[in-house]
């Protein structure tokens, strides 16, 4: 304003500042800041390493971030330590799971063992039932013919030379035997059974289709204190016998083995009516 | 620069180093993790804005992480401790998207 007081006559010089100030400032500061962008500012700042302050504190910062990232990490990822960084409440729920896990598997485990106890009884059952059979099998086995027998009994022999002795008298013996209480009979390795039959075939005799010849030796399991008394009864085996001129001699045993078998035959028409 | 190379060299101590996290610290560490990355993001966005400044850095990070654990730690005390980690996971997280949508911006132009 002094100025213009003092040459208020120059009216051109007082007009042309008023004009440069406008331009100037404008252009000025607006080209630095489109030059430098964030790509270059980040450029800046990473290759040339300059050690200031600001850099070390980030640094410092930085290297704490670091650190705690990787402990972090590291002790998450150990299986172990799992359950390290869990909070109260989820480890009371896993415990809880865990609870309720081990009381299903246990309920499982009960269920299974009674099982196993039964199959186990119900086999051990089914093993008497088959030791039972078993047993049964070789009594009837006896009887039938189909297995070895061996016990006291008798053994009698009866010489022919003549051939006089018949079917019948031979029937009459084992007659004679089993109501003396025999189990088990062979003659001349001729096993006789409920529904054995004597016939004669010219001078000897056949048992069950099976030709025998004389001497007929019997081989008898029974209790020997009976059965030879009973063949030797007045009029019984031993006598009739030796009335057709033939021989008899019997003699007690303690062991006796009746080894002839037969073949088990299935009935065609008779069935068992147990079952 | 050396801030790169603290960071690395924190991770390579902290894996070899392996240190026994205190059991009191345990559940805060992961949020502070947290906290301090948005810090990170939040330092390195402002680096490319220019107007990046140490120590409101340092202020932000410490805050940030000192904040982070309070919440937790309060948290825990109220019977709330996994919502409100949850929640300050979100929160840091969608800050650290924001943050690196930024960033992104100014490398990328895009």
């Amino acid at each position: 304003m002094s100025d213009q007081n003092e040459q208020p006559e120059n009216w051109l010089r007082r007009e042309l500042p008023d004009e440069v100030p406008v331009p100037v400032p404008a252009p000025a500061p607006e080209p630095p800041r489109e030059s430098v962008t964030g790509r270059q500012r980040l450029v800046k700042g990473l290759w040339p390493p300059r050690v200031t302050r600001a850099q070390l504190i980030v640094a410092l910062l930085l290297f704490g971030l670091g650190f705690g990232l990787a402990v972090q990490v590291a002790s998450n990822s150990d299986s172990d330590s799992a359950l390290r960084g869990a909070r109260q409440e989820d480890l009371v729920r896993i415990l809880d799971e865990l609870d309720s896990r081990t009381q299903r598997l246990q309920d499982e485990k009960q269920g299974l063992e009674k099982q196993r106890q039964e199959l186990q009884s119900s086999s051990d059952q089914a093993a008497e039932a088959r030791k039972q059979t078993a047993e049964k099998e070789r009594q009837l086995g006896i009887l039938a013919g189909t297995v070895a027998a061996q016990g006291p009994g008798i053994t009698m022999t009866i010489e022919d030379t003549k051939g006089t002795v018949k079917a019948d008298m031979l029937l009459d013996a084992i007659q004679e035997l089993r109501a003396a209480g025999a189990e088990a009979i062979q003659v001349n390795g001729v096993r006789v059974v409920a529904n054995s039959y004597f016939t004669d075939s010219g001078k000897s005799v056949s048992v069950d289709g099976n030709k025998i010849n004389a001497p007929y030796r019997f081989k008898v399991i029974g209790k020997p204190q009976d059965l030879e008394p009973a063949l030797n009864i007045p009029g019984g085996v031993v006598q009739s016998v030796e009335k057709e001129q033939a021989t008899v001699t019997v003699e007690q045993t303690d062991k006796i083995v009746v080894d002839a078998l037969r073949q088990p035959k299935r009935p065609d028409y008779a069935r068992s009516s147990s079952q | 620069m050396i801030a790169v190379l603290g960071l690395v060299v924190g991770v390579v101590a902290g894996l070899l180093v392996r240190p026994e996290v205190p059991a009191v610290v345990e559940p805060y560490l992961p949020i502070a993790v947290v906290a301090a990355l948005d810090a990170v993001f939040g330092g390195l966005r402002a680096m490319l804005d220019g107007i990046f400044d140490d120590k409101v850095f340092v202020v932000s990070f410490l805050s940030n992480v000192v904040v982070a654990a309070l919440i937790v730690f309060l948290g825990d005390k109220l019977g709330v401790g996994a919502q409100l980690s949850t929640g300050v996971v979100v929160v840091l997280g969608i800050r650290i998207f924001s943050n690196a949508a930024a960033i992104r911006r100014h490398v990328f132009r895009a």
